[in-house]
């Protein structure tokens, strides 16, 4: 199938930093996040936008980047979990998630937050209803789904008490106290 | 391709394999807006469910069924990239857009290198996942005559979910009223008998000029049955399909009945 | 008076020990040690260890056209030829055996003369990329002489006789397309039924349920240089995968190595399909020497992984009007699909819970596992429970209506109690823990049980609300399906920090934290100073498989083995040091001191150094084995598990009668489950289980049509629930002290899900006041029914 396709040149800025990348015109922007630049973060769960664990934040929008093809992501400016806080540092959604105890498999995690980081930079007060509809699409077999909306809370309240980042060494050296 | 939720799964299932795609999203910049003046309400064809559910309409509260439209459909990562145009192109029943557009009684533009004609959302479709769409046509706007002031829309579906639910069925209704009376009604489903979506005229016939009334709604449902029929497939039975259309009908013309004296 | 095996009397030696005094670790909310890799996105699930390859090949298998059918020909030409194909792999290039079957071998890897359900893979096309593999398999022409497809077990076998019906064999290798046949005979049915006051019959039908964990299946197998091969995979066996995939390779087992990664979501669906998925990239990558990539896509992994098997089930009970039950028949017929998986462990463990948690002393059950060109089926959580308790405490509610009494009050007439026998005649003692009472109490006083009962009997509106409850239990590990041992190997490193390994797996459900607690408050140690390796059969002590709630009980017993040897023996070297009795010497580290006198202390470190020096071993190997299960064939009298948990479920729900849509508004869960050594861990379970129940209940079902095909096989067609269908979830958790549990703790990965769906069930009858007797129930359901007997009329 390759040979009968040329090359496309795409140049997307990724977590802040540009990358020039070669893609085919049937190449899907997950893998390019992916296996292109090592973004695994970035889950399959179904590859028809129908479990939510692809979601990236794309010039500001939520898509499922297993519909979007990677040509399309020319000029775009995109964030995964890897970057949604600087190095040495996790978000308050990730500090939340571990502080509500969601934690189980973990595959749909990256979805989630970044679901939930989007409704939280547009929503910063949620009630229960909006939290449902705004991680309606994101599927978990584990069951976390009730923590979720405990979790997205505890996030919001760290942001109006202006913890938007916790350091990485500071939360592993809670989780396990000496 | 608009969007491309539906072709690329399509093309994922190996149902379709096309040599070449034209890519219609560079035209987003000219082809996404929602406006009205001159009598009609204009959408873009390229705007995406979810900047219709940031629009004017939403708070509009003629127009809240575009609230419904956003509120129920699929899951928010894909109203950004399900456009208008798409819904209607596809051509499929489960259609939400188009289903609540042909309550609106909503035209179609259809561009070429020829020029642009206007045709009736209705007369658009004419099988399944098939519009009379020339080749070389795009479908480039929808509008609708603005509805009065004392109308109102409305659009239900109900599936064994609540989250990101396709729906057994879909309704979709446009009513206005003066008084009690409705003067003038408009209900659109996924399918009235064929696989695509369609009005059921008699029933509005039936109930236009009555007293709005629960007892109304539920002897129109008799000649709804008249007039739509239902395919049984594994997911659920012809008659539950059919008793669930009339059923969802009720809930929107009530809905609609809250909407224009209340606002809510 | 046979004398018990050492790490026995080590486990209630611990037991009695620990039991009722204050515990450090052990039952406290404790943050997981994956956590924040797993917030963090940097976790790596298997197919993320691709972007760490290079020259990698993706093996991309080619399914049959007919879901039964003899195959004439196989051409394979025009795909071998294809730009980008290294090579076609059919059966007849396989090295070793052509089977991957996990209790009996009737499951080949590569079709060669027969398919027998959609899933079944003719060959598979080895290419450079994923794309070429997938079109040059395409090319692959087939001669098939196709046969006739069934798809429900009622065509195979008579569900009241049991009796093979005429058909075209699936199975033609076998006399009989019956793969197993399970009975009970107990005491004097056919007295009991002529004195009984109330006979009811029904027969129920359950779903074929989709485990649909988020992560699809996936293997990366990489050759060694010296012949061998290692495979990453997704797995909850990784012994059992090496086992499987060293025999279709024909290799020694300890040629093949395999490690498995963090795990998406197992659920017992990558109990034995990493045989069939981990062997096709093993075989790749031995025939072409590169590293093969086996990824499911999401529609492959619903039509070709093991399901839940689907059930028919006739049942008969017979009571006196005082509700006591007199007794209890039953025909359970499983559909184990064209292959047998796990199927004769899933039909004995549904027949040995198939009675209740009930005192029943007269009984004749039989249950069999039949063929059918479905998708198979294997291992799901509950493995038979779900299905027989759904069946069960539905007859419970009916005989309750039957006889006018609560169904509350009908249980708690017949229920298991410390001193009964089970229906096996198993006697339950203290030993065992048999907390189902309390658990009953406490779950109907969290539900406010009576009164709501009360409030939602005999409503009229459109809109109704019910309350139901269903009872539970769930043997503990694998009984007589094999030999149950597990083993950890606990060791400390001379920096003080201790390495954890085991051969058990992490799918989400965190035991391996738990069994981190056990060992940190045995040691003294934080569970902090503990890291727990990926399990590798190159260097994991083989635990059995991850499954059959035995995680907690069988690892952990193990796990006490270990850290109470060790324990000796640093109580042993601190007391040399510290001049004091080894039994004075406690430990919480940094600090070791001799309790007698606080001021003779010494640290962790100094501690673990001094032994180096003194020659005494720091690691030690943990090995549990449970006291062998007891089954007599022609009765199936004995003792059929270790212990049970039990447990209370009540459900509350709001119905729609004019759609028929259910809004299950709330869930109580009571497990005992013996000593609760994770409670976050336990609650996640109790919460996960209920949703999963629930969508057993009323959402989801996989449906073939009469060709053998799946007509569902996404995410939007086949539903699970979301966010938005969660109920609120009130655990609760009985302690009742197992005695040869780990401190007492008996298992929960499974039992959280046998009584959803008949707590829900129980709860829609009640509201809609028709006693329904089938799953899944969708809103189409409920409304044709109550349509049907006029209480809806539109």
């Amino acid at each position: 199938m390759g040979e009968e396709y040329s090359d496309m040149t795409i140049k997307i800025n990724v977590n802040g930093k540009d990358y020039v990348v070669t893609v085919k015109p049937y190449e899907r922007l997950i893998d390019v996040l992916r296996y292109k630049l090592g973004l695994t973060s970035v889950k399959e769960g179904c590859g028809r936008g129908e479990c939510g664990a692809c979601v990236v934040i794309m010039d500001g929008k939520l898509v499922p980047s297993c519909l979007v093809p990677a040509y399309r992501a020319n000029g775009s400016k995109i964030i995964t979990v890897e970057g949604i806080a600087p190095e040495g540092k996790i978000h308050a959604i990730q500090k939340a998630l571990i502080d509500s105890l969601s934690i189980q498999c973990g595959f749909c995690f990256p979805g989630i937050i970044i679901a939930a980081k989007y409704l939280l930079d547009h929503n910063p007060n949620p009630s229960d209803e909006e939290i449902k509809e705004a991680l309606e699409g994101h599927l978990c077999r584990c069951g976390s789904y009730l923590r979720f909306i405990k979790a997205v809370k505890l996030a919001a309240k760290y942001i109006r008490e202006g913890k938007i980042y916790f350091d990485v060494k500071e939360v592993q050296s809670k989780i396990f106290p000496e | 391709m608009a969007g491309g939720t539906d072709l690329l799964i399509q093309m994922r299932s190996g149902v379709v394999k096309p040599k070449l795609i034209l890519d219609l999203w560079p035209l987003r910049k000219e082809l996404s807006y929602v406006k009205s003046g001159d009598g009609y309400v204009r959408i873009g064809a390229l705007t995406t469910i979810e900047e219709l559910g940031n629009s004017f309409l939403v708070s509009d509260k003629r127009y809240l069924g575009f609230r419904d439209l956003y509120k129920q459909f699929a899951t928010p990562y894909l109203k950004t990239l399900a456009t208008i145009g798409g819904n209607i192109g596809t051509g499929h029943p489960m259609s939400d857009a188009a289903i609540l557009l042909l309550a609106l009684d909503a035209e179609v533009k259809l561009s070429s290198i020829e020029g642009d004609r206007w045709v009736k959302l209705e007369d658009l479709f004419v099988g399944l996942r098939n519009i009379a769409r020339k080749p070389n046509e795009l479908i480039t706007e929808i509008r609708f005559k603005e509805i009065p002031e004392n109308s109102s829309t409305a659009l239900l579906k109900l599936d064994r979910r609540r989250g990101h639910a396709m729906g057994y069925v879909i309704a979709a209704a446009y009513m206005a009223l003066e008084g009690n009376k409705i003067i003038d009604v408009r209900l659109s489903f996924d399918s009235i008998g064929k696989p695509f979506p369609g009005r059921a005229y008699k029933t509005e016939e039936f109930l236009k000029g009555k007293e709005f009334s629960i007892d109304t709604i539920h002897e129109s449902f008799k000649v709804m049955e008249n007039e739509m029929t239902r395919i049984s497939d594994y997911r659920a039975p012809a008659e539950y399909r059919l008793d669930l259309s009339k059923v969802l009908m009720k809930r929107c013309l009530l809905l609609i009945k809250s909407r224009v004296e209340r606002g809510v | 008076m046979t004398s018990l095996p050492e790490y026995i009397r080590i486990v209630e030696e611990v037991f009695e020990k620990f039991k009722g005094k204050p515990l450090l670790y052990v039952g406290k909310h404790s943050v997981r040690w994956d956590a924040l890799a797993k917030v963090t996105g940097k976790a790596l699930f298997t197919a993320d260890y691709l972007k760490l390859l290079r020259n990698v090949v993706w093996v991309h298998s080619v399914r049959t056209k007919y879901a039964h059918a003899y195959i004439k020909k196989i051409d394979i030409s025009e795909a071998a030829r294809y730009p980008g194909v290294l090579r076609v792999i059919t059966a007849k290039d396989i090295p070793g055996i052509n089977d991957v079957g996990y209790v009996i071998p009737d499951q080949p890897l590569l079709a060669h003369k027969k398919v027998r359900y959609i899933g079944d893979i003719i060959a598979l096309v080895v290419a450079e990329d994923p794309y070429a593999a997938r079109e040059a398999g395409e090319k692959i022409y087939v001669d098939y002489e196709p046969l006739p497809v069934y798809t429900d077990v009622e065509q195979i076998v008579d569900v009241k006789t049991l009796k093979e019906k005429t058909h075209t064999r699936i199975h033609d290798e076998r006399d009989s397309d019956i793969v197993a046949h399970y009975k009970i005979r107990a005491g004097n049915v056919e007295k009991a039924m002529k004195e009984a006051d109330v006979i009811i019959e029904n027969k129920y039908r359950t779903p074929m349920q989709e485990h649909a964990y988020m992560e699809p299946e996936a293997a990366i197998a990489l050759p060694e240089p010296d012949g061998g091969i290692t495979v990453i995979a997704s797995t909850q066996c990784p012994f059992d995968a090496r086992k499987a995939i060293a025999r279709v390779l024909g290799l020694p087992q300890n040629m093949v190595r395999v490690i498995v990664p963090f795990i998406g979501g197992g659920f017992g669906g990558k109990e034995d399909v990493v045989n069939e998925v981990g062997a096709k990239a093993a075989l790749a990558a031995y025939l072409t020497r590169r590293p093969a990539v086996v990824v499911h896509t999401r529609e492959e992994s619903i039509i070709g992984h093991s399901k839940r098997h689907p059930a028919v089930m006739w049942y008969r009970h017979a009571a006196k009007k005082d509700g006591t039950l007199l007794a209890v028949e039953a025909n359970i017929v499983l559909d184990t699909g064209a292959y047998a998986s796990l199927g004769p462990f899933v039909a004995w463990r549904a027949i040995v819970h198939s009675t209740g948690p009930y005192r029943v002393y007269n009984a004749r059950v039989d249950s069999i596992a039949v063929y059918t060109n479905n998708v198979y089926s294997g291992a799901f959580r509950g493995f038979g429970n779900p299905q027989v308790h759904f069946a069960v405490e539905r007859q419970m509610d009916i005989l309750a209506e039957e006889l006018k009494m609560d169904p509350v009050e009908l249980r708690l007439k017949n229920i298991l109690r410390v001193g009964d026998r089970t229906v096996h005649g198993q006697l339950l003692t203290e030993q065992h823990g048999v907390g189902l009472e309390e658990a009953l109490k406490k779950a109907i006083e969290a539900a406010d049980w009576y009164n709501k009962r009360k409030m939602y009997s005999n409503q009229t509106g459109l809109i109704r609300k019910g309350i139901g409850v269903a009872l539970l239990w769930h043997g503990n590990s694998i009984g007589v399906e094999g030999a149950d041992y597990s083993s950890v190997s606990i060791i400390i490193n001379r920096d003080g920090t201790i390495t954890f390994r085991t051969g058990l797996t992490e799918m989400g459900q965190g035991s391996l934290w738990g069994l981190v607690l056990m060992a940190a408050e045995i040691l003294g140690v934080p569970p902090s100073y503990f890291k727990i390796e990926q399990p590798d059969t190159a260097s994991a002590p083989d635990s059995g498989p991850t499954v059959a709630s035995r995680s907690t009980v069988m690892g952990g017993n193990a796990t006490i083995v270990a850290a109470y040897k060790l324990r000796k023996r640093l109580n042993e070297v601190a007391a040399r040091m510290l001049e004091c009795s080894p039994d004075d010497i406690e430990i919480k580290a940094p600090e070791v001191y001799c309790r007698s006198d606080p001021d003779k202390k010494t640290t962790w470190n100094d501690v673990v150094e001094q032994a180096f020096w003194l020659g005494v071993p720091l690691q030690e190997y943990g090995y549990y084995r449970a006291p062998p299960a007891r089954w007599d064939e022609e009765t199936g009298q004995g003792e059929p598990y270790i212990t049970y948990t039990f447990g209370a479920v009540v459900a509350e729900v709001t119905v729609d009668l004019e759609t028929g849509q259910i809004i299950v508004d709330r869930l109580v869960t009571a497990y005992d489950i013996g000593k609760v050594i994770n409670p976050v861990g336990a609650e996640l379970h109790a919460e996960g289980g209920a949703i999963q129940g629930m969508g057993y209940a009323i959402m989801e079902e996989i449906i073939h049509d009469k060709n053998g095909h799946v007509k569902n096989a996404n995410l939007s067609t086949y539903y699970i629930p979301t966010i938005k269908d969660t109920p609120e979830i009130i655990p609760i958790f009985v302690e009742s002290g197992y005695k040869r549990g780990p401190f007492g703790a008996k298992g929960l990965g499974e039992p959280s899900v046998n009584g959803i769906a008949p707590a829900i069930v129980n709860a829609i009858s009640h509201a809609v006041g028709i006693q329904f007797r089938e799953i899944p129930l969708t809103p189409h359901r409920i409304y044709l029914e109550a349509k049907k007997r006029g209480l809806i009329r539109l």
